[in-house]
């Protein structure tokens, strides 16, 4: 173990007293300040309700609550709804604890909703401790479906209120947990179709990270509930943080946001100057891997990753945990720990016995998984990993023992930031940049705000710890963002699919459109309309407001303007395009190049526009990106010139440097700057001579004044002429030479040209005209939203269930609508099809088990095997399907990408299912497939709950050997490590 | 006789040769779609065995063939082969709503004659308390059952699922669901209540609702504002129905009841002839007898009848023209 001596930080003494925030709130400024607010329905009328304060609390606590806590507690115990928006460490739990026992007194039914299984299951342990009468109900498990308070899913929830079970009609109150999870592109409308559709009467609790639209989302469910909802919304956090860079390659963290907020400039500078050129890792990165330093490390030397986890140890910032954005890296980083030991010999014995006490309820055969044979040394010394490709059962263990103290150092990926309190002292970002799907982005201050939640321990730390491994350089405002910018805003996600639709139309109140209409979507676009209309006012008022004297022939003047510049670059185009211009660009010619003036993003209107003289030193091709340009003839290339001329240098911060050129004359510097062809407007006939080293200032300066002696001699410049010299024969040249001539003929004749102040005018009129445009974009954008959203992929999508016969004209369900009403966990409508065509009668169980597994199955493997050959004909069967299915849904105008959609079913783990299916051994269908353990332990878990959705459905049809068939698949799959329970029940 | 379906109506010669025009004229406009797929028990159902086949209800499998266990119409959905029953007891469906009258109050729940070969179970917890307030159901309100529905009382609910056993369940999704008063029932086939968008339907012009169960009983009676509103005036709506209650069926205005007579001879009719209900051809019979200025007791003759039937030929032919 390292020698654990505490070091002082390098910058920063800390502060013992506890921040005080700021936020305006609208009352109390205790100690920490919450907002609250409430959001009525419209026509509401606020009733005086008796005070409860003398009545007696349901539930009392053993430490002196937050006022964001009290104040919440108070508008339950007022029987009002409330978003509770907090950052994780906050404590919001007390308040759903507070809603349980209330409702418990009152012999109410609650319900408490999450996003994710295993938050669940803890949180099904954490009540059932707290009070006796809960039951738990996720896809996996069942437990006391009969108690009070039922902890579930909130998929659950949504198709238990579709069924109408009877729990809908005895919950008062629902609490949903990380209601921010609404965002969720996939899953997050489940949360608006369970918020909407919620009984009447009932009461909510939403807990939420923080969201700066708290309130927006508060008056949604005040309006589609005709129900008054408070916002507590606190930014607090019971520890401050303290926020570190770690530059890769440098040995030490530099203090860049302290607790107090404070953004430390030239502390972020050192880390920046800290950090070491890597050199050979950008060359990778651009060939499109993603390698990083810390990783590739030489031998020998001891990585970042190392060095780093040995400061923290040795500063006794542990237990620390390192986020990466990847379950591979994940485990790359936690082996480069292999020489450090964190825990001394108790600790091991504690561990051991942990360990095993847990992994009792594995077979023994299960027990010698090379991942969990593999965990129990790292675990020994006190390192951890913890990601969805784990074993279900060995995430919980790592889990208690990290709640334990017993794990110093855990690597995670994001999926450890939600849910049940896990805090430690210090969070270690690995990376700040993160792999969204097609690139890789910064990390938004949205999840930083989430993983660094983590950071501190209430009561144990003074301060949590945050540290951000740097590899590359980045702008003090990126960082800046990152750190300090704002929570993510909830938006809805809502979309539509057919189960939901089927399931609306077939309960008799139940109305698609009514849900859209009610949808958070509809109710954030409508509250866009006034902002827009108002825009659209100001913009109006703003652009009448310009009176512009002689505005029809300031007009006319300046559609010839417009007409004079788009001729001349016609021209331009053709005589400076690299056929034509290529031989004439020798070093030394002189060019007359277009200015780039300081303010270019406001076009000038000057007939003559300003333009400088240079020297050509040499032209270059550009080559297009990514493009392989041998068999390219050298005319279509780009190229860019090379230039001698004056340039007016302004610095802006360190890295970046603004360039701008100007005419000789003016104050300047002599540089050589890359010009595009496109900016050169003339070619002078004359040629200098050029000294072949320009490096030394005086060699540049001394050109420049050989080109103005020479433009002083000749005000032309003697210019190159295009038809004589460059022998331009073109038509097109010709024709717009001559309009040319016949524009600058009106000019001459137009009066308002000689008018002073013309330049301004023109300004003014261009204003003018962005102005209306503008307008008009606004109010098309506000046309698209006063119809309701998705209509029209309502229309699309009943066409095809009309198309396909689950549905009549008359918008009722038929009997295959019925069977795809049942399937929610896998594409409705590919399985319905597949059902009906007889696909799954023929097959063997083993074989039908394996061919569902593609529906469940989303992981994209690069390299996997293809199935024996009557799987792959069965998922030939499938593709089919799915391509009818497909194109239908063209064909009925939903925007879809056929393809995409039949390439989303994966065969990659038939093999493995099939096995599995036949009764193999876990180990053994590990060897089978290259997928994480816990990926595939999850899929077959799904595809059980998909197997019951199918036997719902062939009951429904009276098919009664399908539906033994779907019990006996499950009975087959259903065994071992894969539905080994979790440790928290 | 095949053509009038057993009517028992006293018909004159010219009637009876209207009837059968009419309703050989109607059913020629659907011969071509009711093809030779009825069957009978033990029927084979011609099946082309290369393809796989699922079989569905009403059908079974005997020695290599699939046969028909039941009288009706073969159906086919993709591979699917399934027996419809005509004329047979009611047969439910989940999200179905049926009217039922309450047979038994058991155990925590309500037994209800719904038409189907066993009776329904409407649990307590399935139901709305009157009050609105969403909680637990204790054991004073297992007592307090009666209060709400007791032995022969009408209710309306949804068909929620079938347990495990068998049994039906029903529940009462919102505050439009319950108990059926000041109206009366008529029972028709339920092959003649087709499955459709709205079950419910509000006759604003008669002051009635008109519920159509899918079980074959139809309930005509005096409009109720759905009891659904905002949970304000929560007291004042109990106040409300407790009064409306007490009300006995006496001080119903004789306007109303001649509304409701009038609707509900007009599905009567439609019965007998065999045609299925729905608010679009009550509505043809309601006007017709209005035009006709026929008394609500004319409207059971065997002359309106046969109208009705010549009414019916010519809005369908027209909707076929279409």
């Amino acid at each position: 173990m390292e020698s654990a001596k505490r070091k002082s930080m390098p910058t920063e003494a800390l502060r013992p007293n506890k921040q005080h925030r700021e936020n305006g709130s609208a009352f109390s400024i205790e100690q920490v300040a919450c907002v609250h607010d409430v959001s009525y329905p419209e026509g509401y009328v606020i009733t005086k309700k008796p005070d409860s304060s003398d009545t007696k609390p349901a539930k009392e606590f053993p430490f002196a609550l937050d006022p964001f806590q009290s104040e919440a507690i108070k508008c339950l115990n007022n029987g009002d709804s409330v978003m509770v928006s907090a950052h994780t460490s906050a404590g919001k739990t007390v308040v759903a604890l507070y809603a349980v026992a209330m409702s418990l007194r009152n012999m109410q039914r609650v319900i408490y909703t999450s996003p994710i299984k295993a938050l669940s299951n803890q949180k099904f342990r954490e009540f059932k401790e707290e009070f006796s009468d809960v039951g738990l109900m996720t896809g996996d498990v069942t437990i006391d479906p009969n108690a009070s308070c039922l902890v579930m899913t909130t998929e659950i929830w949504r198709s238990m209120q579709y069924k109408g079970s009877e729990i809908t009609r005895e919950v008062a109150w629902i609490i949903f947990d990380e209601v921010h999870y609404m965002r969720d592109r996939e899953r997050g409308v489940v949360w608006e179709e369970s918020i909407v559709m919620a009984p009447k009467n009932s009461r909510f609790v939403f807990l939420s990270a923080t969201v700066p639209n708290a309130k927006e989302f508060a008056d949604w469910v005040a309006k589609v509930h005709q129900q008054p909802c408070h916002i507590v919304y606190t930014d607090y956090r019971p520890t401050p943080l303290q926020h570190y860079i770690f530059p890769a390659g440098g040995d030490g963290l530099y203090l860049t946001v302290d607790e107090k907020g404070k953004f430390r400039e030239e502390s972020f500078q050192k880390a920046l100057n800290a950090l070491v050129p890597k050199g050979e890792g950008e060359k990778k990165r651009e060939n499109g891997k993603w390698q990083k330093d810390l990783i590739v490390g030489k031998l020998g030397e001891e990585t970042d990753i190392f060095k780093l986890v040995k400061m923290i140890i040795q500063r006794q910032y542990d237990p620390v945990i390192l986020f990466s954005f990847s379950k591979r890296e994940c485990e790359f980083l936690a082996m480069q720990m292999a020489k450090m030991d964190l825990n001394n010999d108790d600790e091991k014995v504690n561990i051991e016995t942990i360990f095993w006490s847990a992994m009792d309820m594995l077979s023994d055969d299960d027990k010698k998984l090379p991942q969990v044979s593999n965990m129990l040394p790292l675990l020994k010394r006190g390192i951890g990993v913890h990601h969805s490709g784990l074993l279900p059962i060995l995430k919980e263990v790592i889990e208690i023992l990290f709640q334990e103290g017993l794990i110093k150092c855990l690597f995670a990926t994001e999926t450890f930031s939600i849910g049940l309190n896990m805090p430690a002292k210090t969070v270690v970002f690995t990376n700040v940049r993160k792999f969204d799907g097609d690139k890789f982005r910064w990390i938004s201050s949205g999840e930083y705000i989430q993983m660094s939640g983590r950071a501190g321990r209430r009561g144990i730390d003074e301060r949590g710890v945050c540290i951000l491994m740097v590899d590359e350089k980045l702008e003090p405002s990126t960082a800046k963002m990152m750190l300090k910018g704002n929570a993510d805003s909830l938006n809805s996600a809502f979309h539509l699919t057919y189960n939901m639709l089927l399931n609306q139309l077939r309960s008799e109140d139940g109305d698609p459109e009514n849900l859209l209409r009610n949808s958070f979507y509809q109710f954030q676009t409508d509250r866009a309309i006034p902002d827009l209309e108002k825009q659209a006012k100001a913009l109006e008022e703003e652009r009448d407001s310009m009176i512009i004297e002689e505005e029809d022939s300031l007009k006319n003047y300046y559609e010839l303007i417009k007409q004079y510049k788009s001729l001349k670059k016609d021209i331009r185009d053709i005589v400076f395009s690299p056929k034509y211009c290529l031989p004439y660009l020798q070093s030394g010619r002189l060019v007359c190049v277009q200015c780039t003036g300081t303010d270019d993003n406001s076009p000038s209107f000057l007939i003559e526009e300003p333009i400088a003289w240079g020297v050509v030193v040499n032209f270059d091709r550009v080559k297009p990106a990514g493009e392989d340009d041998a068999g390219k003839k050298p005319a279509d290339a780009n190229y860019t010139v090379d230039v001698l001329m004056r340039c007016l240098v302004s610095r802006e911060g360190i890295a970046k440097k603004k360039i701008a050129i100007v005419p000789l004359k003016e104050p300047g510097e002599p540089l050589v700057v890359s010009v595009p062809i496109s900016q050169i407007v003339n070619l002078s006939s004359a040629r200098l001579y050029m000294s072949k080293d320009l490096l030394p200032l005086e060699v540049r300066e001394n050109t420049l004044k050989q080109v103005s002696e020479f433009l002083s001699r000749k005000p032309t410049g003697l210019p190159l002429d295009p038809e004589g010299d460059m022998k331009i024969q073109s038509s097109s040249y010709k024709k717009a030479v001559r309009r040319i001539e016949a524009l600058e003929h009106l000019f001459e004749k137009h009066e308002i040209a000689k008018s002073t102040l013309i330049e301004q005018r023109l300004r003014v009129l261009h204003t003018k005209y962005e102005l209306t445009a503008k307008v008009k974009s606004i109010k098309k954008a506000m046309r698209s939203s006063t119809v309701l959203a998705f209509k029209d992929e309502l229309k699309a999508r009943k066409r095809v269930l009309r198309r396909l016969g689950y549905i009549t004209s008359d918008d009722v369900v038929e009997l295959k609508g019925k069977v795809a009403c049942e399937i929610s966990s896998a594409d409705e409508l590919t399985l319905t099809e597949l059902m009906f065509n007889g696909v799954l009668k023929d097959i063997k169980v083993e074989e039908m088990v394996s061919l569902l597994s593609c529906f469940v199955w989303q992981e994209k493997l690069q390299d996997a095997a293809k199935p024996r050959e009557e799987l792959d004909l069965l998922f030939t069967q499938l593709q089919d399907a799915a391509r009818m299915v497909g194109k239908l849904q063209l064909e009925c105008k939903v925007k879809i990408d056929v393809e995409n959609f039949v390439s989303s079913f994966r065969p990659d783990i038939m093999e493995a299912v099939y096995a599995w299916a036949k009764g193999s051994k876990f180990y053994e269908i590990m060897e089978i497939t290259q997928v994480f353990e816990g990926s595939l332990i999850r899929a077959i878990r799904r595809l059980e709950e998909v197997l019951q959705q199918l036997i719902q459905a062939a009951k429904s049809i009276g098919e009664t050997e399908l539906e033994a068939k779907f019990e006996e698949a499950v009975s087959k799959i259903k065994r071992d490590i894969v539905f080994a329970a979790s440790l928290y029940l | 006789m095949e053509e009038t379906r057993g009517i028992q109506l006293s018909l004159n010669q010219t009637q009876k040769i209207r009837l059968r025009k009419a309703i050989n004229h109607l059913q020629s406009l659907y011969s071509k779609i009711n093809s030779n797929a009825s069957v009978t028990v033990a029927d084979t159902i011609p099946v082309n065995f290369e393809d796989s086949i699922l079989k569905g209800h009403g059908t079974s499998e005997r020695d290599g063939e699939v046969v028909a266990t039941l009288c009706g119409v073969v159906e086919r959905v993709n591979k699917l082969i399934y027996v419809r029953a005509l004329r047979a007891r009611y047969k439910p469906e989940i999200g179905d709503i049926v009217v039922g009258r309450v047979v038994e109050v058991a155990q925590k729940c309500w037994k209800l004659e719904i038409n189907f070969s066993q009776d329904a179970v409407l649990m307590l917890s399935s139901m709305n308390l009157p009050d609105g307030i969403q909680r637990r159901r204790t054991a004073i309100d297992e007592l307090n059952m009666r209060r709400f529905f007791e032995e022969n009382d009408l209710i309306c609910a949804e068909v929620r699922n079938f347990q495990h056993d068998g049994s039906l369940q029903l529940q009462a999704r919102s505050q439009k669901y319950g108990k059926l008063e000041r109206g009366q029932l008529l029972r028709v086939p339920p092959y003649l209540v087709k499955r459709q968008k709205q079950h419910f339907r509000h006759l604003e012009h008669f002051g009635v609702d008109l519920i159509l169960g899918c079980n074959g009983f139809i309930w005509v009676g005096e409009h109720v504002e759905a009891r659904d509103t905002i949970a304000e005036d929560r007291v004042d709506n109990t106040e409300q129905q407790n009064s409306k209650s007490n009300r006995s069926a006496h001080d119903m205005p004789i306007e109303m009841r001649r509304n409701i007579c009038q609707i509900a001879n007009a599905i009567r009719v439609l019965s007998n002839l065999g045609f299925s209900i729905n608010l679009e051809v009550i509505l043809e019979a309601i006007n017709l007898s209005i035009k006709l200025n026929l008394g609500i007791d004319e409207m059971l003759g065997s002359e309106f009848h046969v109208l009705v039937a010549e009414r019916e030929v010519e809005r369908r032919s027209s909707l076929t023209k279409k």
